[in-house]
């Protein structure tokens, strides 16, 4: 039985789970022991910033989950009333399919972000080098990883941007085809404009122009960029280089004006201009928007479009869950077949000896036989073992998918003679 | 015309209108796969008819068995080779969606015509026509590329400037790459033009003595050479960009269809096989 324990950003407030990573963090065997809870075969600790959670393959016995809460609770230092009402505990399906959740980035604060895919394998890879992990968790995450994949290639979940400093970067792309060897002009200072030089970049741009009202904290950004760095002054100048424009200064009025912008295009022979104005108050004009290839985008149509994009994920994510439906009852699938698989092993076992030490009796007269013939007789024996054992071994298989297995199974053992 | 050459004909028809279908799907399930793969199918039609014209070529001799047919596929094989060649270049695969459903009309009317029809009267034929015919078709199937890269540049401009790229925007290549493609069209449209019609009236002066024969395509081909001159040095010495540019190929190209148009139905001409 697979069962999931664990917390995340919907059920605990940060400081609880700022205690419990940290507490979980800190210790070194965790896996160990947890291994050594009654009942708990297979487990794997995955831990982010918004979520602490235990996979584990278990005896069918509810104590296990009980018993993985109050060592979470412990780890935790979490109150009986914290423990209750942020500690969730899943089994089964409902556990397969939070992880293949987790994994395809349904459940993240940012829908359909990729790092937590990164984080489960990290997570995986972690517990497989402790030997945490057999073949029922294994072959879950590799399930995971599988519909991970195939929600984010087969849905559009991770498609469209949903920050606004991305969305400026799509944006002039989609303008300027290739970012590589565009001009950057940055006005004023603040995260959000530095954030989005810093996606530009990373998509290929690179000259950085810095203006700033006072030249000595321009010169300490442009340094940062490798840029240069202007006084407000000969903005006029830069605007007539720049191919990007990020303007974000606490300016009570605009400090690109229609005219300067107007003006410049002159200048740069009508090349394409991109100005994104992430101040409030706005700090270009938006009369500017009204000349010939300017394309001007305030913060309000950046998140205008960031909305659309996560309706659009949530959409997506309607596609995905029924991805994940189909892969939690394959595994499922699976997992019922595994219980079977014991039997079905010693069953062949057995088979197999008999038809070793019957070949093995007839050793004398098949010795007269020529080596192709002995041969044959070998494939037939075992061919006729293999088409008995086949019907046995289907409904096995069949029964423990469809309804529980084990009066079958028992049957079986008893019918074989498997346990003596 | 051979079975062979037909077959080759029926080949890159089929695969022209398949990538006509594969391209605007792209468009109205707004998935770029599609035009990828559209992409792919218009080249095989391309090499089909490359086929089909060189085998045509390989079975006359000269000039004695071209007729409208030759002349259409022409038209239409070089356009597609044009686009094709440059989507080495720019990823602007759902441009496609312009210039493939052109070259299936070209196709399409160049299937309607009397296969075998000689249009050129022998008399006429020789080096220079053919200097001639190559090098205005050329400067032409460039001038439609140009336009076509314009009308996209305006749909996805207008979504720009509107704040709402959406899905649409997003499908669309951007708009560096497709004034880069309308300035290329022009730039090099232009001068095969100007080259091919510099032929069409050396060739003029010795067979009817006059460079200028009273000829309605020539008069029409005359003006909307000048708008495309027009264009080209707006673009070069003035620095017109972008919007403005793209809005006036356009209408260029419409008058070039006009035109076109009228002169085919309207007038007799020395011109009557385009």
């Amino acid at each position: 039985m697979i069962v999931l324990v664990g917390l995340n950003h919907k059920t605990a407030p940060l400081a609880v789970r700022e205690r419990l990573f940290a507490g979980c963090q800190g210790e070194v065997n965790l896996l160990a022991e947890l291994l050594v809870i009654d009942g708990v075969r297979e487990i794997l600790h995955l831990s982010t910033c918004n979520r602490v959670e235990l996979v584990a393959s278990v005896d069918e016995t509810s104590a296990a989950v009980e018993a993985i809460k109050s060592f979470l609770a412990k780890y935790g230092s979490l109150s009986n009333d914290e423990a209750a009402s942020c500690l969730y505990g899943y089994r089964d399906d409902e556990a397969i399919k939070h992880l293949f959740r987790v994994t395809s980035s349904l459940d993240s604060l940012v829908m359909g972000e990729a790092q937590i895919l990164g984080q489960v394998k990290d997570a995986y890879r972690q517990a497989l080098a402790l030997n945490a992990t057999g073949i029922a968790l294994n072959r879950l995450m590799h399930r995971a990883f599988r519909t991970a994949k195939r929600v984010r290639t087969e849905t559009g979940i991770a498609a469209n941007p949903v920050s606004v400093s991305f969305a400026a970067v799509e944006l002039a792309k989609k303008i300027f085809g290739t970012l590589f060897g565009k001009k950057i002009l940055i006005i004023g200072a603040g995260e959000m404009a530095e954030l989005t030089c810093t996606h530009l970049i990373g998509n290929g741009a690179e000259d950085i122009i810095v203006a700033n009202r006072s030249l000595a904290q321009a010169e300490l950004l442009a340094e940062k960029y490798h840029g240069r760095a202007i006084g407000l002054p000969a903005l006029d100048e830069a605007l007539c280089d720049a191919d990007i424009v990020i303007s974000s200064t606490g300016a009570p009025s605009y400090i690109v004006t229609q005219d300067m912008v107007r003006h410049c295009l002159r200048k740069r022979k009508n090349r394409l201009l991109f100005l994104v104005d992430i101040a409030v108050p706005r700090d270009i004009d938006p009369a500017a928007d009204s000349i010939e290839n300017v394309y001007l985008y305030n913060i309000d149509n950046l998140q205008d479009i960031v909305d659309e994009n996560v309706k659009n994920r949530r959409r997506e994510a309607l596609k995905a869950e029924e991805i994940i439906k189909e892969e939690v009852a394959q595994y499922a699938n699976w997992l019922k077949e595994l219980k079977a698989v014991p039997t079905i092993v010693s069953l062949r076992g057995k088979a197999e000896g008999i038809v070793s030490a019957e070949l093995e009796k007839a050793r004398n007269w098949m010795g007269n036989l020529e080596n192709t013939d002995r041969e044959k007789v070998e494939a037939l024996v075992n061919s006729i073992v293999n088409k008995i054992l086949h019907a046995p071994v289907a409904v096995m298989k069949e029964e423990s998918v469809e309804f529980n297995s084990k009066d079958i199974v028992a049957a079986a053992r008893q019918l074989f003679r498997l346990d003596d | 015309m051979t079975s062979l050459e037909i077959s080759f004909f029926v080949l890159a028809l089929t695969c022209c209108a398949l990538a006509t279908t594969g391209y605007l799907l792209s468009l109205l399930v707004k998935k770029i796969v599609l035009a990828k793969g559209s992409t792919w199918i218009l080249a095989g039609g391309a090499l089909f008819l490359t086929f089909n014209l060189l085998l045509g070529a390989a079975n006359s001799s000269g000039w004695v068995n071209f007729g409208s047919r030759h002349f259409l596929s022409i038209y239409a094989w070089t356009i597609a080779g044009i686009y094709l060649g440059l989507q080495f270049k720019t990823k602007t695969r759902l441009l496609g969606a312009f210039i493939a459903p052109i070259i299936l009309l070209f196709l399409i009317a160049a299937a309607g015509q009397e296969s075998d029809k000689n249009l050129v009267p022998p008399q006429w034929q020789g080096w220079l026509t053919t200097f001639h015919l190559v090098l205005a078709i050329a400067g032409e199937a460039l001038f439609v590329l140009a336009s076509a890269a314009g009308a996209m540049f305006m749909i996805q401009n207008n979504l720009l400037k509107n704040k709402k790229p959406g899905k649409m925007g997003r499908l669309l290549p951007s708009l560096s790459d497709l004034d880069w493609i309308n300035h290329l069209g022009l730039l090099w449209g232009f001068p095969l033009l100007t080259l091919g019609m510099i032929g069409g009236a050396v060739y003029a002066a010795f067979v009817w003595g006059g460079f200028w024969p009273a000829d309605p395509k020539v008069i029409w081909s005359f003006a909307i050479w000048m708008v495309y001159g027009f264009l080209l040095h707006q673009r070069l010495a003035i620095g017109w960009k972008g919007s403005r540019m793209a809005a006036l190929s356009c209408l260029a190209f419409l008058l070039f269809l006009l035109s076109a148009l009228v002169i085919r139905y309207c007038f007799s001409t020395v011109h009557n096989f385009i």
